[in-house]
């Protein structure tokens, strides 16, 4: 049974697109078979993030309009062959596929891989359309902050109005010290508030930009950001992983808030 | 045999009763009889004109002002509508329109309201959810949220002001009840976030004076406070 899994948020810059490298190289270290797709049609930046930008020469609009077949336009994974990615095209913009096209690539893929990972544009236009239309399941990405939370509350409203019942929550970019000091919303806080189920929290992790920047994805690393995709991978899979603690005195993470608090 | 056509003044002009059987044609050369027969006494008047005891269509009405118009020197300004089943059909409606404002008709709404959806009700209404942020519910009634209200809440939206505002937990945005509207206080939106209240504390709000007043609702608070 495969499952079709849309990461998105509503507000901009909050990590769907890191959350999507993630959690996609994270379920194919669990051996399952994945496809990622980019559907920020004219923004695209997933491929850069898997570090698989050179490789590209065919694209999701390509294969909507019947330029090559699915398999040409799929690109696997440097270091994991059962990954794939179809990049989004850079040279158009969301008009440019519909629903109805979305619905009939998915339900192709679906065949073959055990998960499909849409990674979902900012705002609730057509492009939001287009990457919910296959969607079974959804991943809602919010940092603490009001803004973004405001932003999920709706795009939750607007994925229950499209029948997608099962919604969690990732909560991405949290930093304990401020939480402590009262300066940011906890993960209780957010989590009461949108009242959603909560499926993880990554906390707000240098090794983030660094993995970004080289193009590998840092899940299953043995940073605390790396840690918490991997557990969000277990928990999309229907494992119970308690909650890692993010003040965890072990982490890289925390040994850098150390340093910080020597000074 | 009766008179097919009768003119009979009133207040406001002159109410015209016509016979119910005869055809139009007829009662048309009716009609022009009996205002050329009193052109005189009406001679360059400006009235309102009414229709009793026949059906008119609209085509009907015309041709029977045209008709005036063209051979007296009346000029009608306006025509009355003075019908029965029309008289009560408003008075059902004014009836109903009452019943709805005075809040004793209302609808369940079951689910949480999100940013950017908007829930209106003819009636009042009961939300058996939350209101978020962003959220806005708008009834002619009264409004009651089972939940925490923590978006828009707009009561008597046709200007009731005896409407009230209940939540079990209240946090609005705003709050408008006919036309008086109340804010939340200024906050920061972190510190309305963690100065949350940790219980829920039922309340309501109401319209006094030119404010909105919220009152937790306690023991014996509707033996102090009629509701209308």
């Amino acid at each position: 049974m495969s499952e079709v899994i849309v990461v998105t948020s509503g507000k901009g810059g909050v990590g769907k697109t890191t959350t999507t490298a993630n959690v996609g190289t994270g379920l194919a270290q669990l051996d399952k078979k994945v496809v990622l797709i980019d559907t920020d049609i004219g923004l695209r930046n997933l491929d850069v993030v898997m570090g698989l930008e050179n490789r590209i020469v065919y694209n999701l609009v390509d294969v909507v309009e019947g330029n090559c077949r699915i398999k040409q336009a799929l690109i696997k994974d440097k270091k994991y062959p059962n990954l794939c990615l179809l990049p989004s095209a850079q040279t158009r913009d969301k008009s440019s596929v519909n629903p109805e096209q979305m619905k009939k690539l998915v339900d192709e893929l679906r065949e073959e891989y055990d998960y499909i990972l849409l990674d979902c544009p900012a705002g609730i236009e057509q492009g939001f359309q287009n990457a919910i239309a296959a969607a079974d399941r959804a991943l809602i990405v919010t940092t603490p902050e009001v803004s973004a939370i405001r932003d999920a509350d709706r795009i939750i409203g607007l994925l229950e109005a499209n029948e997608i019942s099962k919604i969690e929550l990732i909560v991405n970019r949290l930093r304990m010290d401020m939480v402590k000091r009262g300066d940011m919303m906890s993960i209780e806080d957010v989590h009461e508030i949108l009242a959603i189920d909560l499926i993880g929290a990554v906390p707000d992790d240098e090794q983030i930009v660094i993995s970004t920047n080289q193009g590998e994805p840092l899940v299953g690393s043995d940073s605390l950001a790396g840690q918490a995709y991997l557990n969000i991978c277990h928990r999309i899979l229907g494992e119970e992983v308690p909650l890692l603690d993010l003040d965890n005195k072990n982490g890289v993470w925390s040994k850098f808030v150390g340093l910080f608090k020597k000074n | 045999m009766p008179q097919p056509v009768i003119l009979k003044s009133n207040p406001h002009g002159i109410n015209l009763i016509l016979d119910k059987n005869l055809p139009f044609g007829e009662l048309k050369q009716e009609i022009l009889k009996k205002f050329k027969e009193s052109d005189k006494f009406f001679k360059n008047a400006r009235i309102g004109l009414s229709f009793e005891g026949r059906d008119l269509s609209q085509a009907e009405e015309c041709e029977i002002l045209e008709l005036i118009s063209a051979n007296t020197s009346i000029e009608i300004v306006c025509i009355i509508d003075k019908d029965e089943s029309k008289d009560a059909f408003y008075v059902d409606k004014i009836k109903e329109f009452d019943e709805i404002q005075s809040g004793r008709t209302g609808e369940f709404y079951k689910g949480t309201l999100r940013s950017g959806q908007v829930l209106e009700c003819e009636t009042s209404l009961i939300v058996l959810g939350d209101v978020n942020p962003g959220a806005k519910i708008i009834a002619k009634g009264n409004i009651v949220v089972l939940g925490s209200l923590k978006g828009n809440a707009y009561a008597g939206a046709s200007g009731d002001e005896n409407t009230f505002v209940a939540a079990l937990d209240m946090d609005p945005v705003q709050i408008k009840i006919g036309n008086v509207i109340g804010r939340s206080a200024d906050k920061g939106p972190l510190l309305a976030i963690k100065n949350r209240k940790k219980a829920m504390e039922p309340q309501m709000a109401v319209v006094s004076g030119d404010a909105i007043l919220i009152e937790p609702i306690t023991k014996g608070f509707f033996g102090k406070n009629r509701i209308r």
